[in-house]
């Protein structure tokens, strides 16, 4: 590049250097310390957040291992016609790869088996250990279905074949449609899943709808008192800030506790209202271990999001612009809708946001206050990764939860803007 | 200068104080609370080296396991584990298969063997990585005071039964014991439940319409406190609850509180040894002390929960007063032989096939 020009033209720093290049090198030099700067937040990140979730999406849709422990069966198995049972092709092949396969793989292989049906772990590790004996002895059965079949009725049955179908690919979308109650049949069409066992559609609903309440009565409970600690003068206002942040600072379980002792049927709340003859003594409500107290409990505990958020931006919104619009004639209720209010957007659709992405994924307050109808989508995360190991349908449900927010904060952006948010 | 070799020695005596940290101790992942408490009062403070054990409190589940065997980074010696999920951990290889040593496990005094000794006791699927811990069951209890005193209710039936038995029913928020229970209410032998709900298509069906009955009149809990605090404010006129709590809330509170054993279902509680597990031959030891008869007795002495092995019954009814705080303690073990009749032994090995669909549906039932 500096050949084009002459060097008449060039400017040159002190030491000869030209200018253009010097001050390249100590850009570079600049980039790079900086680079260096962030460098550890940028592992942090990586290692804490990117890689999780990648590792999330990944298992959410990974079904190879079960293709690795009986691969022949497998293989065998798609040649099948589908109709009544599977030839003996089949049954041989998951003979042998039952008999020589390796404890620990089939053993992993069998917990996710189990998933596509109940009771493929127990047809699979009572058979196994004949199976083995009659490996073991070097005979070669006649006809290993019908050998199959005598050590353990199940084989007999078609359903678990039926079940087989969801395994074969080693990429899976099985997971997602678990999530939101179906599954595939044998032909691998997709199908809803068994009637007695479709909850999860309806827990997604009712996620959303609390997500949702939650929400709106955070708005507006926390509207009039962010209003009130933007406008009150500073000594009243710090100890109306001090209510806010105290319980906000309590333990998450000293507050749910708390609601419970409120909310009970012999509790204060009910107590109260017995004593007053509002209620008869046995027209008790139900308040909690139900939707009712999530909802309550949730409420309260997730305030301070809203609050705060909706305090700073009014805080900074002059009082003059109301005073203003009532001298240009604007009735009072007028002002507020068209000057202060359009003025607190930003506030309230960051408390807003915050609020109900907290809300969306909440897990222990809905277990303890939840009970028969008011336990959430988190509670079925945590149940499948520590009780059932089913990590894939986990992901699942993860993933869902993840690409909601991310539709949230696509809309949020769309309609007010990311610019707008104001967090404090 | 002299700051740099005192930042050193500070280095090294640190790293000194992890590295001794991380060999030396077996650990032991357990619930915590009262019931950790009295493992380490039973079975480490009895251990010929106390101060080479260090419990560690988890929240069960076989989750963490996984991430520390899959990870190759296993930081716990020995877990403890509910029966289900012993079975499963072996299977997928979390745990070690240590089936070959079960014959240098501490014979019963009568000479029965570890297995022999189960077996007496009614547990014939000990699973091959695991020493057994105790027994704990979910059983009805109430407070005799919400009753008048000539109709206190006595079988489980009574516990579906609201007409005859008014107040409100305090029930889990998961599937497992209630089932079971509403099979034997249903007219289900104790000892059959688990051979119909193999068999029997439509067994499961017919627990659920049992269920149906009480359906209005239930407060779920999912915390194991709670079902006191619901039996003793009379939000509820029973419960079912951990057998556990309700003995200790009964011996160390002194609240009255009666049983109904009719039903109940007694569930196997395991130590098993981890896969690549840093002390595993301490470990080991440990293991085969902790699940000696008399190890197993002296952890009733703090917790009402019952001895895996038969024998340790045997020593508890002699050593009467047994409780640390000289009070009887066999009113409160859920497996003396008597109870054992009326008792559902659970199967672990079913529910691990059955339990996940089991859930779901009783998610979808209660939400209803």
């Amino acid at each position: 590049m500096e050949g084009t020009i002459s060097n008449g033209t060039q400017i040159l720093t002190t030491d000869g250097i030209p200018l253009k290049v010097s001050l390249r090198k100590t850009e570079r030099k600049n980039k790079i310390r900086a680079f260096l700067l962030v460098f550890p937040l940028l592992l942090f990140i990586v290692v804490t957040f990117v890689v999780p979730i990648a590792d999330m999406l990944f298992r959410s849709v990974d079904d190879s291992h079960i293709n690795t422990v009986f691969p022949n069966t497998f293989e065998e198995y798609a040649k099948w016609d589908r109709e009544d049972l599977p030839p003996e092709a089949v049954y041989k092949s998951l003979f042998l790869e039952l008999a020589t396969g390796e404890g620990i793989q089939v053993g992993k292989a069998l917990t996710r088996m189990n998933y596509s049906k109940s009771g493929w772990k127990s047809l699979i590790k009572k058979t196994r250990r004949q199976v083995k004996k009659i490996y073991k002895s070097g005979e070669e059965p006649s006809s290993y279905k019908q050998t199959m079949i005598e050590i353990n009725k199940g084989w007999a049955d078609p359903t678990f074949w039926i079940a087989m179908a969801q395994m074969l690919n080693e990429t899976t979308l099985i997971y997602y449609w678990n999530a939101i109650d179906r599954t595939y049949d044998i032909d691998q069409k997709v199908i809803m899943q068994n009637e007695e066992r479709r909850m999860y559609v309806k827990t997604w609903w009712r996620t959303f709808k609390v997500s949702i309440y939650v929400t709106f009565f955070c708005l507006v409970l926390g509207f009039p008192v962010a209003h009130l600690l933007a406008n009150l003068p500073l000594r009243y206002s710090n100890l109306l800030m001090i209510f806010v942040l105290l319980p906000f600072w309590t333990s998450l379980l000293v507050r749910t506790t708390a609601w419970i002792v409120m909310l009970q049927q012999k509790g204060v709340i009910n107590g109260v209202l017995v004593w007053l003859g509002i209620l008869g003594d046995d027209q008790r409500i139900q308040m909690v271990y139900n939707m009712t107290g999530t909802i309550i409990a949730m409420t309260q505990i997730l305030l301070p999001f809203m609050i705060l958020p909706l305090y700073s931006v009014m805080k900074v919104i002059p009082k003059s612009h109301m005073r203003a619009a009532q001298n240009l004639g604007a009735k009072p209720a007028t002002a507020f809708f068209k000057v202060y209010l359009p003025q607190t957007v930003p506030g309230m659709s960051a408390g807003g946001l915050l609020v109900f992405v907290l809300a969306i994924g909440y897990f222990i307050t809905p277990e303890l206050v939840g009970g028969k109808d008011g336990q959430l989508i988190g509670h079925w995360i945590a149940y499948h990764l520590k009780t059932t190991l089913n990590w894939g349908l986990c992901s699942a449900l993860g993933s869902i939860l993840l690409a909601v927010m991310l539709v949230l904060y696509w809309l949020y952006n769309k309609i007010v803007g990311i610019d707008n948010i104001k967090l404090g | 200068m002299i700051m740099l070799k005192f930042i050193k020695a500070f280095l090294f005596a640190s790293f000194c104080v992890i590295f001794s940290f991380s060999s030396n101790a077996v650990t032991v992942a357990s619930w915590g609370g009262a019931y950790t408490e009295s493992q380490i009062k039973a079975y480490a403070d009895t251990y010929s080296d106390p101060s080479a054990i260090k419990f560690e409190n988890y929240n069960g589940g076989l989750g963490e396991v996984r991430t520390q065997v899959e990870s190759g980074n296993v930081a716990w010696d020995l877990v403890d584990v509910l029966p289900d999920q012993a079975i499963t951990g072996c299977d997928e290889g979390l745990f070690e298969d240590i089936s070959g040593e079960y014959d240098n496990f501490i014979a019963a005094d009568n000479g029965d063997g570890l297995i022999a000794d189960m077996e007496a006791n009614g547990v014939t699927n000990l699973s091959d990585c695991c020493g057994p811990q105790i027994f704990w069951t979910y059983v009805v209890f109430f407070d005799p005071t919400a009753f008048p005193e000539d109709a206190q209710p006595s079988r489980i039936a009574d516990f579906f039964d609201v007409a005859n038995y008014p107040g409100k029913r305090g029930v889990h928020t998961w599937a497992n014991g209630f089932i079971q229970m509403a099979m034997v209410a249903d007219g289900v032998a104790p000892d059959a439940v688990y051979t119909v709900l193999k068999n029997q298509s439509g067994a499961v069906d017919r627990a659920f319409a049992k269920m149906d009955t009480i359906k209005d009149s239930i407060v779920h809990w999912s915390a194991g406190a709670k079902p006191l605090e619901l039996v003793k404010s009379g939000e509820v006129s029973m419960s079912i609850a951990y057998n556990g709590r309700v003995g200790a809330a009964v011996l160390s509170e002194g609240e009255n509180f009666e049983y109904i054993w009719e039903g109940q279902l007694l569930e196997q509680e395991y130590l098993c040894l981890m896969t690549g597990a840093p002390n595993r031959d301490q470990a080991m030891d440990f293991l085969i002390h902790a699940t000696s008869p008399a190890s197993q007795a002296e952890q009733a002495k703090y917790i009402t929960y019952g001895p895996m092995r038969a024998s340790g019954i045997d020593i508890i009814k002699a050593g009467e007063p047994w409780f640390h705080t000289g009070i009887d303690v066999m009113p409160h073990m859920p497996n003396t032989p008597e109870r054992l009749k009326i008792s559902v032994m659970g199967d672990p090995e079913w529910w691990s096939d059955n339990g996940a669909e089991i859930d779901e549906r009783y998610a979808a039932w209660m939400g209803n």
